[in-house]
């Protein structure tokens, strides 16, 4: 084949070369047009029916929060700081809160979820942890923290769709709720130090393993509406909240 | 120039001018809103919207409530239990006169951060 100059390319091949270039770009546009055209089975999942009724561990241990009930007077995050000496700048629950809009003439109407670690049944945590610091029990399924293996990268602060952790700088660790498993469950004591001092019954702590307990009836009677935080995570969270 | 001046004294004086009058406002009513800290922080009562064609100063006063703000905090029996016996504020909030005590939590119960706000608030900073 001979060299060419720019200007002497004959119309054919000039030709096949833009046809062949309109076939690659036509691939990659017709792939990403198609990718934006919704998928044909779209699944729409009932919030917390995918966690509901899939309890693998023994004592399966699991919160249940009625939302409507909490008026923020804070006891479970005092009772908590007093019980794992959770230092002033961190956390291990939380009270949300936002201005309720539209319902009666006062400003100050208010509307509150208390969150915590969700123990999730596939902890995001766990699964980016390089040196397996955070680690799920195997017997009860409660994440834990083994403070000694913790090198402080802070990634699974940055995996947790619920905001649960904090680095405490006094253990150079991360810190996280572990059902107060330390302090109090493996003392033998059988409920948290939040459920227990909050005055409006708004938190209840329970085994759902038991099925003939009062706990597991209550999140599975008829036509109960379960919501869980962030289902689309698919983290499969133990804290269920209740209406009413 | 002096006109320029005269406006922005205007400027300076005018947020003060109007925190005088939302002030006399609430006297009106009684004062401004009421926040009860114990035995749990914390719960609001307003004057204004308790106060209308059904309700005067008689209704409460003196029987169910001292006249001093903030002055049933310091008995035993201000609690959630006995509201529901219809003491205090249970005597109209009964599900009858007005939503029961045993619903509708925070629109009375602002909480921790309610509290908060309302002090910014009242302050000014918002």
């Amino acid at each position: 084949m001979q060299a060419q100059a720019p200007g002497q390319v004959s119309l054919e091949e000039r030709r096949r070369f833009l046809l062949l270039g309109l076939k690659i770009t036509g691939v990659f546009v017709g792939g990403s047009v198609l990718s934006l055209v919704p998928a044909r089975q779209a699944r729409s999942e009932l919030l917390g029916a995918s966690v509901v009724g899939t309890y693998p561990y023994q004592p399966h241990y699991a919160m249940i929060i009625y939302k409507d009930r909490c008026i923020d007077c804070e006891r479970c995050i005092e009772a908590c700081r007093q019980t794992n000496n959770v230092p002033t700048y961190g956390w291990r629950n939380a009270v949300l809160s936002r201005r309720k809009t539209g319902i009666a003439a006062s400003k100050m109407i208010r509307e509150f979820l208390p969150v915590l670690c969700n123990q999730c049944n596939r902890p995001p945590c766990v699964r980016v942890c390089p040196t397996k610091a955070t680690y799920k029990d195997k017997k009860n399924g409660i994440v834990r923290m083994n403070e000694t293996l913790c090198i402080g990268c802070k990634a699974c602060m940055t995996s947790c769709p619920y905001n649960a952790r904090y680095y405490n700088g006094e253990s150079q660790a991360v810190d996280k709720c572990d059902f107060c498993y330390q302090k109090r469950l493996q003392n033998g004591e059988a409920n948290t130090a939040c459920a227990e001092a909050c005055p409006a019954g708004a938190l209840l702590f329970g085994d759902l393993a038991d099925q003939k307990s009062e706990f597991y009836k209550l999140l599975h009677k008829p036509d109960q509406t379960i919501l869980v935080l962030r289902p689309e995570r698919g983290s499969m969270p133990n804290v269920f909240y209740l209406q009413g | 120039m002096i006109e320029l001046r005269k406006i922005f004294l205007l400027f300076l004086l005018l947020p003060g001018l109007l925190g005088i009058v939302r002030k006399s406002w609430a006297q009106e009513y009684g004062g401004g809103p009421i926040v009860f800290i114990k035995p749990v922080r914390a719960v609001i009562f307003e004057h204004k919207f308790h106060l209308g064609k059904k309700f005067g100063c008689q209704s409460c006063h003196p029987d169910l409530f001292a006249k001093k703000a903030g002055e049933v905090e310091q008995k035993d029996d201000f609690t959630m239990e006995s509201f529901n016996q219809g003491k205090y504020c249970g005597k109209c909030h009964n599900g009858t006169l007005a939503f029961s005590v045993n619903t509708k939590c925070n629109w009375c119960h602002i909480g921790v951060q309610g509290h908060k706000h309302l002090e910014e608030y009242e302050l000014g900073i918002k």
